[in-house]
């Protein structure tokens, strides 16, 4: 009999792998097929430093450290976040079509509760007072409307993917913390991702589904790309330079755009204008 | 209440539907049928300033032609007496039933 106690997240693991059906999670048949996402090359000249838990850190690092995982909002002690969970239960039990979807969705919260868990531990390595902080998501497209199914699946397949080149980034991050949950974050989002590409696939399958899933892009679509910020963003150097970006708000925008793009023509859907309805260009 | 929320509630007031109470400590808030009761959708409070006017103003045709709103066709039926020289107009492009 062995005295060694299975750790929280071995015990999460464990749970996850009993989860696993044909569809979930969605993340494993994208990877099997291989590296699906752009790698981001920081400049050469970059500094080298690296900061692990309980390392002092420069005044302007943390700062811009906090910044960021705020804008992140994934932590268990972020009540907002949690309330954003709330809205996605809501709308499970209010407009999903079948208890499939229902069931699928239910496995995406447990998901991001996970990443809850795991935000929270780097808070707390970070800076305790944060780990409680609540912070309401800033930018408007975690606040669009979703009136159906396919506003709920257009939002996953832009904002989860969103997160999901955010976490190929960090896989060069200069906090070291954050680089190592980076695989995890990144292979998970990307998968909530593919989630919502799965319903969009049903929903455009039918011809009204397809009308409805063609309208509804223009509003999804310019909100996916002003989240990654203003191309001339006068943060972005700063971020560069201490290591916890690898490239430019424009470079990640592009490398997404291009990405998604090339998805949403194989959905049969008509792409938008680019800079139609942007609002950060 | 702040003036993007009231944004919204009028926004949505005009095709029939109503803004509940904050859901989730302010930010959220669901959307209900003005007919029925039934939640719709849920928006947050952070959109941008006349933000909302013009979403709901896009989505005018996918409420007339039941693309969105209520299984009840509440909105199908506010949209009709809003304008509906745009809602026959929709009903033709979308194949729908005036």
């Amino acid at each position: 009999m062995t005295d060694v106690l299975p750790s929280e997240m071995t015990v999460i693991e464990d749970a996850e792998r009993r989860g696993r059906t044909e569809l979930w999670p969605f993340w494993r048949r994208v990877y099997a097929e291989g590296d699906p996402l752009p790698r981001f090359t920081p400049p050469a000249d970059r500094p080298r430093q690296r900061f692990d838990e309980g390392d002092p850190l420069p005044d302007e690092y943390r700062s811009l450290l906090l910044k960021m995982l705020r804008h992140e909002g994934e932590r268990a002690g972020n009540k907002s976040f949690l309330g954003f969970m709330a809205t996605c239960l809501d709308l499970a039990e209010a407009i999903f079509p079948d208890a499939t979807s229902r069931l699928i969705k239910a496995e995406y919260l447990a998901e991001e509760l996970k990443h809850a868990i795991m935000f929270h531990r780097l808070a707390v390595g970070l800076e305790r007072d944060f780990a409680l902080k609540d912070v309401p998501y800033a930018h408007y497209a975690f606040h669009l409307p979703r009136e159906t199914w396919a506003d709920d699946a257009f939002f996953h397949f832009f904002v989860d993917l969103n997160g999901a080149f955010h976490a190929r980034d960090w896989r060069e991050s200069s906090y070291v913390p954050l680089a190592k949950m980076s695989a995890t974050v990144e292979r998970d989002e990307l998968g909530h991702s593919e989630m919502g590409y799965y319903f969009l696939q049903r929903i455009c399958a039918d011809r009204r589904g397809k009308t409805l899933a063609q309208h509804l892009l223009g509003k999804w679509y310019p909100a996916a790309l002003d989240m990654f910020g203003r191309s001339d963003s006068p943060n972005a150097p700063r971020f560069i330079g201490w290591g916890l970006k690898s490239v430019g708000n424009a470079e990640i925008r592009d490398a997404y755009k291009a990405y998604v793009n090339r998805k949403l023509v194989a959905l049969g859907l008509d792409l938008p204008d680019e800079r139609a309805n942007r609002r950060f260009l | 209440m702040t003036d993007i929320v009231e944004e919204i509630r009028q926004a949505y007031g005009r095709v029939g539907i109503a803004l509940d109470r904050p859901a989730t400590y302010g930010t959220y808030y669901r959307l209900l049928c003005g007919g029925c009761g039934k939640m719709v959708g849920n928006v947050g409070d952070r959109l941008l300033p006349d933000m909302a006017a013009e979403l709901v103003e896009r989505q005018f045709e996918l409420y007339a032609t039941g693309l969105l709103g209520c299984p009840c066709g509440h909105q199908r039926e506010a949209t009709r007496l809003l304008d509906a020289g745009r809602w026959e107009a929709a009903q033709r492009r979308q194949g729908g039933t005036p």
